[in-house]
């Protein structure tokens, strides 16, 4: 068991010393314990490994959440840990439930011939350090995940202060694929970030890829394919395969074929049985305002009719593919939310295409990237 | 068009035809009516709208009593119902069409869904029954009810025809509830 004395504070009424963590680190800890719940506090405990084993199995969790914390936050001043442990208590909590507001993805571009030979090692070297010479006082955490993918935490400072470690930012890389997803990122922090991933990833350059979404999984899962896709095919799927049997021989739908139609255009838009879940859609529309219903004042011809559309939902993939497999929207799929799937984004912008006659019955619109 | 009497009646049997848009309550209902029912063959088809595909015009049954059922909850329900009703041959209008009101419980907004569904019946003729469809029992009460009529409406209760039920259960609308709508 390290024990590393970081600061000795000389306590004024009595004049001993005793090992102190620090406001930072103690509030910090607070904060993490009270995020953590109860359940799976034992083995986040574990995981982080410091405290000794002698002192977890002293830890009483049945105690109210309360004492317990102060119990734990105790056991750490005694250890005399410092921020640095305790940002990592709360990484590897948030790299087993990364509920961590919403996350953004990036897509790297222009590949270096050798993007794809980077490892671990080179990458956390290269990334600490063209970090640290953007900027000052920031303090950079990188783990390594079960699954492979790479976590990267970063608390930020400046020239004059310490790094903040109350609102860190997380970024999550797999090596080898051109995805980044980052959560908690300040657009003041935003260059530099993206600086220091395309140089220590070996890449030209790095833009938004208009994704964002709250849970991690989903938004990496929409971006990789990872979900039951449905290809169209010219063979007729046996229809026992996928409706529910019908009870009774005598019960009969009228509509069979139809509604198994409609079923087969939902799940190649969207996706067979569990798909990612995503909250929202968002459409900025910078089209000229195309219809008709007398209202002179907006249909003003040559400028652009600016709107946003949004669609919310607890899990809006879901919601879209039962709209077109109950028969609400009508099918084919129209090619806006089909998108969503397709290029695995969920923010686009409208525009028009240049008419080049003076064609104002059909509409052309195309989604810029 | 549906027409009630182009095909020939078929002994001890009796078809029924739920039409939902929701496609939620039908199902039930379905299950319950032709599970309990022993003594008569019982088809139920289940549809979302008139018209019904032209390809099962040869296997369908004829059909001897088709139900709409309304969920007073959402606009379109109602909206599809009075759609549907205009692809009925008139023939059946005497006796063999009833309609099923559900949600009429919960009264945001749904009120004037209500009077419009009471006038869609009185107009037609038609009786209207409200179920409550959030319970077991609720399905179980609308299905027997449905049985009841289905059958006198087959044919299949002596003494009794679909037209005499009619008349004295169709829907009406009390001339001073017609007087406060205006």
């Amino acid at each position: 068991m390290k024990r590393t004395f970081q600061c000795i504070i000389y306590s004024v009424c009595i004049g001993k010393y005793i090992p102190s963590m620090g406001d930072v680190a103690r509030t910090l800890l607070q904060r993490t314990l009270r995020k953590i719940p109860t359940v799976k506090l034992e083995e986040t405990l574990k995981k982080w490994a410091h405290l000794s084993r002698r002192q977890q199995q002293s830890v009483n969790y049945t105690q109210s959440k309360w004492i317990l914390h102060e119990n734990i936050v105790s056991l750490c001043e005694e250890n005399g840990l410092t921020t640095r442990h305790v940002s990592e208590l709360e990484m590897i909590y948030c790299m087993e439930n990364p509920n961590l507001g919403t996350w953004r993805a990036c897509h790297l571009t222009d590949a270096d011939e050798d993007a794809t030979s980077v490892e671990l090692l080179s990458f956390k070297e290269q990334f600490k350090s063209h970090l640290a010479e953007l900027i000052r006082n920031v303090s950079i955490k990188i783990k390594k995940h079960d699954n492979g993918s790479v976590w990267i935490r970063i608390a930020w400072g400046d020239n004059f202060s310490k790094p903040n470690h109350f609102k860190p930012t997380y970024v999550v890389h797999d090596l080898q694929t051109p995805y980044v997803f980052i959560s908690n990122l300040k657009s003041k922090h935003k260059p530099l970030l993206y600086q220091g991933l395309v140089l220590a990833t070996k890449h030209g350059s790095i833009k938004d890829a208009h994704l964002s979404g709250r849970s991690l999984h989903a938004v990496r899962d929409l971006l990789m394919g990872h979900y039951q896709q449905s290809f169209p095919t010219n063979h007729l799927r046996p229809l026992q395969e996928r409706n529910p049997p019908i009870t009774h021989p005598n019960i009969e739908k009228e509509h069979k074929e139809h509604a198994e139609k409609r079923l087969q255009v939902a799940y190649e838009a969207f996706g067979e049985g569990d798909i990612p879940k995503l909250e929202t859609a968002t459409y900025t529309l910078e089209t000229r305002f195309r219809g008709g219903g007398g209202m002179d004042t907006l249909s003003d011809g040559e400028k652009p009719f600016r709107t946003v559309v949004q669609f919310a939902s607890t899990s809006l993939l879901e919601s879209l593919r039962h709209c077109v497999s109950s028969g609400i929207a009508e099918a084919p799929v129209s090619p806006l939310l089909s998108s969503i799937t397709q290029k695995g984004r969920n923010y686009f912008v409208i525009t028009d295409k240049a008419d080049k006659g003076h064609n104002a019955t059909t509409q052309n619109s195309r989604a810029k990237v | 068009m549906l027409k009630p009497f182009r095909k020939v009646p078929v002994l001890n049997t009796a078809s029924l035809l739920l039409v939902e848009n929701e496609e939620q309550l039908q199902t039930r209902l379905a299950d319950i009516i032709v599970q309990n029912e022993k003594d008569v063959n019982i088809t139920v088809r289940l549809a979302r709208k008139l018209p019904l595909p032209e390809e099962n015009q040869d296997s369908r049954p004829r059909i001897d009593l088709i139900v709409f059922i309304v969920n007073l909850r959402s606009e379109r329900s109602l909206q599809s119902a009075e759609q549907s009703v205009k692809y009925l041959d008139p023939g059946f209008f005497l006796g063999k069409v009833c309609f099923v009101v559900t949600g009429a419980r919960c009264l945001s907004g749904s009120s004037n869904r209500l009077l419009t569904a009471r006038k869609l019946a009185a107009s037609l003729h038609c009786p209207l029954l409200f179920a409550e469809d959030q319970t077991n029992e609720g399905v179980i009460t609308v299905a027997v009810r449905l049985l009841g009529i289905l059958k006198v409406a087959a044919g299949l209760v002596p003494l009794t025809t679909g037209l005499y039920l009619n008349s004295l259960s169709h829907c009406m609308i009390p001339s001073d509830l017609e007087q406060n709508l205006d």
